[in-house]
């Protein structure tokens, strides 16, 4: 009796991974930010989601099987239970590697009636890849996306950490080649902000 | 009357969002006479004042105040939900941005008065203009002593940490929000009377107060001005008090964030933002996408009030105020609304998770010209078999707005269904969609 109610218990999962089964390729600085982020909870546990973030950056932007693994080991959680995390939430990149640039364009109620599907379609039709899909060159991926709550904006597109609205097909023309010539993926750089605004000033 | 600036009276000024700007304004005046006080007079004074949960359901937040252990025993956390995922609302975004020192000190204020150890502000990913506004406040508050130990030299010790989510509108429900920031999926727990209210035994099994972004911005005017002053804002309404931030989109001429008082006209917000656009006024629905849709004439009439909004069947819910002209298609706003709550259902519980999709394909055949005779009915009989049977609200907030539609606008469900297109001659961007 008492074993199984240690099994129900979440806080004493078995089966973690041993550390000949991982790969540990975060870098300094990235090992340093998960200590300084563990430090704000109480359990490691509660790390998950500020570890996949920064998995996401340490990784190039795609949880791999590599990058769970990895975030699972340094928590002491098991595989399983850090990929259901992931797979759970919208913003990780768990099923698929994105692209360079993630096109997140909104088609929720107020840029629904705003001519978002319009946006939508340009898109589709310009890059030639449909929702959830990425560009054969690996420059771009889109997204439909529910509302990004800046409906004041709409139609409103996310890239990264940036919002554009209202948004014109012309604005989209520029955006798009602004994007093909910049050095950075936002997918990589979004992931690091969200790391950052996550740590104290001068804590790591 | 019309707008009655309070939380955003110093939005345009960029010197607000230091730590300097908001001391000259009076910033941190409450703090340091809340830190004078009584616990208890601080937690009488929110409930003179009839402060309400701005997050939605408008529950009365003495009530959580007062029901966080007097004696302590255990830490205690704090919460802020930042999480705003409700379509139409853009309030706690633009709080973020231009007044993170009002969340800051009305968190130290709620961290001293419940003896909160370290408060959580769980702010949804997309949210990083907000999130680098908010890390920059806090810094600043650290640096001066009024965050971390001993703050202020009183022995108070606290701290705030921002936590980001990573995108799920469900993780604004309060239970999914603290799985969420215990770092599980991010589904819902049991509540009262099955599970101890979060002041007993939230996040991380402690005593937790959670509220809005909103809600906590309130509370350094109620104890600066005092609480009969701040109750006597919005005195003509039975039992709503303060002012409201409302996110008024939708075909407006000037969408954007409008704060009023309670008891305010619904019509004056739609003039504030500069009145409909692109034809006449079909449609609005004034509190988020989980509220009940109303008609121009209701328009006319609303009071603006947690009660008063009763009386057009609807509610203020988070303030994400919709406004829709003439050429609007409501069944494929319906089916629009539908997909959303299909998306955003966690899985959890089966009236959700497989009820929202079958509105959708119901919704979706009609608007493809496929609708079947009885399907308005099939249509209702579904809603209502989720509303009240889920798990979470969420499910609940699925079903009432798709009924509202139906209610308020069968004409057009049945029109499409017997013709095959809409009797709305729509914009042609929606032409082809779904
Ligand atoms: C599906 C769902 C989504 C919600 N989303 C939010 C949200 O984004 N922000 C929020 O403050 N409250 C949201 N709520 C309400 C919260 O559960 C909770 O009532 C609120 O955070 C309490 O704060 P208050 O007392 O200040 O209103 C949501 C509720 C449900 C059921
Ligand atoms: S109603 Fe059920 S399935 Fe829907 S979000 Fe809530 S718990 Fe999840
Ligand atoms: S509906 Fe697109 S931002 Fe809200």
């Amino acid at each position: 009796m008492s074993e199984l109610i240690q099994l129900g218990n979440p806080n004493q999962r078995p089966k973690q991974l041993r550390p000949e089964d991982v790969k540990l390729n975060f870098s300094e600085q990235g090992v340093k930010e998960i200590e300084a982020l563990i430090s704000h909870y109480p359990n490691k546990k509660a790390c998950i989601l500020p570890g996949l973030w920064l998995a996401q950056r340490e990784y190039g932007g795609y949880l791999s099987g590599d990058a769970i693994a990895e975030v699972a080991y340094r928590l002491e959680r098991s595989f399983a239970e850090v990929q259901g995390v992931a797979t759970f939430y919208s913003l990780y990149n768990s099923v698929h590697a994105p692209g360079k640039h993630k096109i997140e364009v909104c088609t929720c109620l107020c840029c629904h009636v705003n001519g978002a599907w319009n946006l939508r379609d340009y898109l589709v039709t310009k890059l030639g890849i449909r929702h959830g899909e990425t560009t054969a060159d690996g420059m771009f991926t889109l997204e439909e996306v529910e509302c990004l709550n800046t409906c004041d904006k709409a139609p409103a597109v996310q890239v990264g950490s940036k919002y554009y609205g209202p948004v014109t097909e012309a604005q989209l023309d520029a955006l798009l080649e602004e994007l093909r010539n910049s050095e950075e993926s936002t997918v990589v750089q979004y992931a690091n902000d969200i790391v950052q605004v996550q740590l104290r000033a001068g804590e790591v | 009357m019309a707008e009655y600036k309070l939380l955003l009276e110093h939005t345009n000024d960029p010197k607000f969002r230091t730590l300097e700007g908001y001391q000259a304004t009076g910033g941190y005046t409450a703090l340091k006479k809340a830190l004078t006080m009584e616990r208890s007079v601080i937690v009488d004074s929110i409930k003179i004042a009839g402060l309400r949960g701005r997050g939605g359901a408008g529950a009365p937040a003495f009530l959580k105040w007062g029901g966080m252990p007097k004696e302590k025993k255990t830490e205690h956390y704090l919460i802020c939900n930042a999480d705003e995922g409700e379509p139409g609302t853009f309030k706690d975004k633009e709080l973020l941005e231009n007044c993170p020192f009002l969340l800051v000190e009305g968190m130290t204020l709620g961290g001293y008065t419940v003896q909160g150890d370290v408060g959580y502000i769980y702010i949804r990913g997309e949210f990083m203009d907000g999130a680098k506004a908010l890390r920059k406040a806090i810094d600043e508050a650290y640096a001066n002593n009024l965050l971390g130990k001993n703050i202020l030299g009183t022995g108070f010790n606290f701290d705030l940490q921002i936590h980001m989510g990573a995108g799920s509108y469900e993780c604004g429900e309060e239970t999914a929000l603290m799985s969420s920031l215990m770092g599980e999926r991010g589904m819902p727990r049991l509540k009262f009377p099955s599970a101890p209210f979060p002041v007993v035994s939230g996040v991380f099994e402690k005593p937790t107060l959670i509220h809005n972004v909103e809600s906590y911005c309130n509370i350094p005017f109620i104890v600066n001005n005092g609480p009969e002053w701040f109750a006597s804002l919005g005195a003509s309404t039975k039992n709503s008090r303060g002012t409201k931030l409302f996110s008024v989109s939708g075909h407006v001429n000037k969408p954007g964030n409008y704060e009023i008082e309670f008891g305010t006209p619904l019509k004056e917000l739609l003039e504030l933002a500069g009145g409909v656009r692109g034809g006449k006024l079909k449609a609005c629905i004034p509190g988020g996408s989980s509220m009940p849709i109303i008609t121009p004439e209701d328009v006319e009439v609303a009071i603006i009030g947690y009660e008063e909004m009763g009386a057009v069947k609807s509610m203020v819910g988070s303030g994400g105020c919709m406004f829709f002209n003439e050429h609007t298609d409501i069944v494929k706003l319906a089916w629009r609304t539908a997909q959303f709550y299909a998306n955003e259902s966690c899985g959890k519980c089966t009236p959700c998770r497989e009820g929202t999709r079958w509105m959708v394909q119901i919704l979706e055949r009609i608007c493809k010209g496929n609708g079947r005779p009885g399907d308005i009915d099939l249509l209702k009989q579904v809603a209502s078999q989720i509303d009240g049977r889920s798990f979470c609200p969420l499910g609940d907030a699925a079903a009432w707005p798709i009924m509202a539609m139906m209610r308020v606008f069968p004409h057009e469900f049945e029109y499409y269904i017997e013709h095959g297109h809409s009797m709305v001659d729509s914009v042609p961007s929606l032409v082809g969609v779904p």
